[in-house]
């Protein structure tokens, strides 16, 4: 209908529909400690993503944005154009401090968790070390020493991989009670299936469980912890690429392979594009997600995951 | 006539009807079919059925029912009466389409227009008609698009009858003449009385003829165009009068069906275009950067950094 006019860029982002747990509200003892947005860096892609602290920096959450094109909202008597759903959910505070502890690793000595997570980009990452919860299981990714009451931390690579290795389990049994397509086959959430996934194999949810919590560790950390869990790497389908077809040099005279010229009669004179029937346009609006592009049958075969 | 059935709720298609007359299910019958406000882009579009025993056609003859359109409304008007007081042989029903109905079919995802919205309102007259017990033998209908092909349509629908398609039936026949006052009246009620389900306050009702070209309709409605919501009920939003000022005046809308083609569409749409395979450079989205989990992805959640 209004197609032909551009699209303005998003304005008014003043208001935001959320979903958040009460604990987000609770202020905890501290009067002066509404919760509040803030820009941290993301463990997974090093990029700024956003985060809430509440009950006083005690407690960290992390911020999604459920974003489909063409919603808005109505809002009492308001429109609101952007339609997003956000959702504040509680996140191991951990996670976040361990890029920092990681990247002090290099100098291989004790340092006080303070010195570590110390971050420019992102000032806001001191208020990290309020997070009770995160300091308290700093032992499950690094070495503590106490010394004279001050503890002093060392990035320890198999411990962090023996409780990744755990975030994956807990994951999986999750993934099995909630009822999460995790095989090949199923590619929408909205599809669901009647008979119980009987044929998703443990190694399938250990590989969906495994690409979840990759979500918040850096990628060689999710590669070393694919070792770890012992499954083997697969090649995603997207990286592999046909082979070129580029033509080899020789010395023999090039001679056309196919001959073309008996297309090049008038009777394959190129047509003007014909305008689409109603039958062809209703066909063009077919829903497509989920099919397969004609283009991937031609590919050579990839190792697909097991279904 | 009686349009309380109507206008208890008149966004939706209402049937009205007469008593069936006792000698039209003892004796053949013939029925005429026609509709008024087909074009005007306000109110309703009124579809009609008037039928009686085919001995009695040289009664109604006598009654000088004519072709609506050459009448005045106060002729009109007059004719209705005499044909409600002939009750004892003359039928009607009439098939009211809202605007609101007629937006909705027309605009709807899989497109339903107005000649499939007028066949199938006849239909369904008919059909009510046979239903009722009425001995139909002869069908006599103003035709809508091509004659020969809704004759076709017709005919194949009810074998039992003898159909004829043709235009200009309502000066041709005197029972259609009688189905296109029937229909007219209750459209110029129903224009006269409409009833705003929108809080509009005191509502300027000189709205003229409601036709397109009418200066006093395309004033009221630019007078009553919101720019969020565009028109009350009383608009049918499908016609292009409507759509143009609410492309110009009113708040743009996307939806997701919006016919958009070409590499731009592509690119929102995240397809790859054909062209970029062509080119020596890979697009961004094929380079190499890790995929966001499919948990996220088919539940459309992202991690956000702005709010």
């Amino acid at each position: 209908m209004t197609t032909k006019k551009k699209r303005s860029a998003h304005t008014n982002r003043d208001r935001w529909v959320v979903i958040a747990p009460d604990s987000v509200l609770d202020t905890g003892s501290s009067a002066d400690s509404d919760p509040s947005f803030t820009k941290l860096k993301n463990p997974a892609t090093g990029s700024s993503s956003l985060y809430l602290f509440g009950c006083g920096d005690v407690r960290v959450y992390e911020v999604k944005a459920f974003n489909e094109e063409f919603r808005s909202w109505f809002i009492g008597q308001t429109v609101q154009r952007d339609g997003r759903l956000l959702y504040v959910t509680p996140i191991d505070c951990l996670f976040l401090l361990l890029p920092y502890i990681r990247s002090a690793a290099t100098e291989g000595k004790f340092q006080p968790v303070k010195q570590m997570v110390m971050d420019e980009d992102f000032p806001g990452c001191t208020r990290l070390l309020k997070c009770k919860q995160g300091l308290d299981s700093l032992h499950h990714v690094a070495d503590e020493k106490e010394v004279g009451g001050l503890k002093f931390h060392r990035y320890n690579q198999e411990k962090t991989m023996e409780w990744l290795k755990k975030k994956v389990q807990r994951t999986v049994s999750t993934l099995k009670k909630s009822n999460i397509s995790v095989g090949g086959g199923v590619k929408s959430s909205t599809f669901v299936r009647v008979k119980q996934e009987a044929d998703a194999t443990e190694e399938d949810y250990l590989r969906y469980a495994h690409g979840l919590i990759s979500e918040y560790i850096s990628e060689d950390l999710s590669k070393d912890l694919l070792k770890h869990l012992q499954l083997p790497e697969i090649s995603s389908p997207k990286e592999t690429e046909p082979p070129s077809k580029k033509r080899k040099l020789s010395d023999k005279p090039v001679e056309a392979g196919e001959d073309y010229t008996k297309f090049n009669s008038a009777d394959f004179a190129r047509k003007a594009p014909k305008k689409m029937t109603a039958a062809q346009k209703t066909l063009a609006k077919v829903d497509k997600t989920g099919m397969k592009s004609i283009a991937a049958f031609f590919s050579p075969k990839v190792k697909q995951e097991k279904n | 006539m009686d349009l309380s059935a109507f206008e208890s709720d008149n966004s939706v298609s209402c049937r009205l009807s007469s008593p069936i007359p006792d000698v039209c299910k003892t004796e053949d019958c013939c029925l005429g079919i026609d509709e008024a406000g087909r074009g005007p882009v306000l109110g309703p579009m009124v579809y009609g059925i008037c039928f009686c025993p085919v001995s009695r056609k040289e009664a109604l003859k006598n009654l000088k029912v004519a072709d609506s359109k050459t009448l005045t409304e106060a002729e009109r008007e007059n004719l209705f009466r005499k044909l409600d007081e002939a009750k004892s042989f003359v039928g009607w029903a009439l098939q009211m389409l809202s605007p609101n109905t007629i937006s909705t079919s027309m605009l709807q995802r899989a497109k339903y227009n107005l000649n499939a919205l007028s066949h199938d309102a006849a239909i369904g007259l008919v059909q009510f008609a046979l239903d009722c017990g009425v001995q139909l033998k002869e069908v006599f209908v103003d035709t809508v698009g091509p004659a020969e092909k809704y004759q076709e349509k017709l005919s194949k629908l009810f074998p039992e009858v003898a159909v004829t398609v043709r235009p200009k039936a309502d000066s041709l026949f005197p029972i259609v003449s009688a189905a296109s006052i029937c229909a007219k009246v209750a459209r110029d009620h129903a224009v006269q009385s409409w009833k705003f389900t929108e809080d509009l306050g005191d509502v300027d009702t000189d709205y003229g003829s409601g036709y397109p070209n009418d200066p006093k309709t395309k004033s009221w409605l630019l007078k009553y165009l919101d720019p969020v919501f565009g028109y009350p009920q009383f608009v049918r939003f499908s016609w292009s009068t409507a759509q143009t000022l609410l492309d110009s005046k009113a708040a743009t809308v996307h939806w997701d069906d919006d016919d958009e083609d070409g590499e731009k569409a592509a690119a929102r749409q995240k397809n790859t275009s054909m062209l970029s395979f062509l080119s020596h450079s890979k697009p961004a989205e094929l380079k190499h950067t890790r995929d966001t989990h499919r948990f996220f992805t088919e539940r459309k959640l992202q991690s956000s950094n702005t709010l």
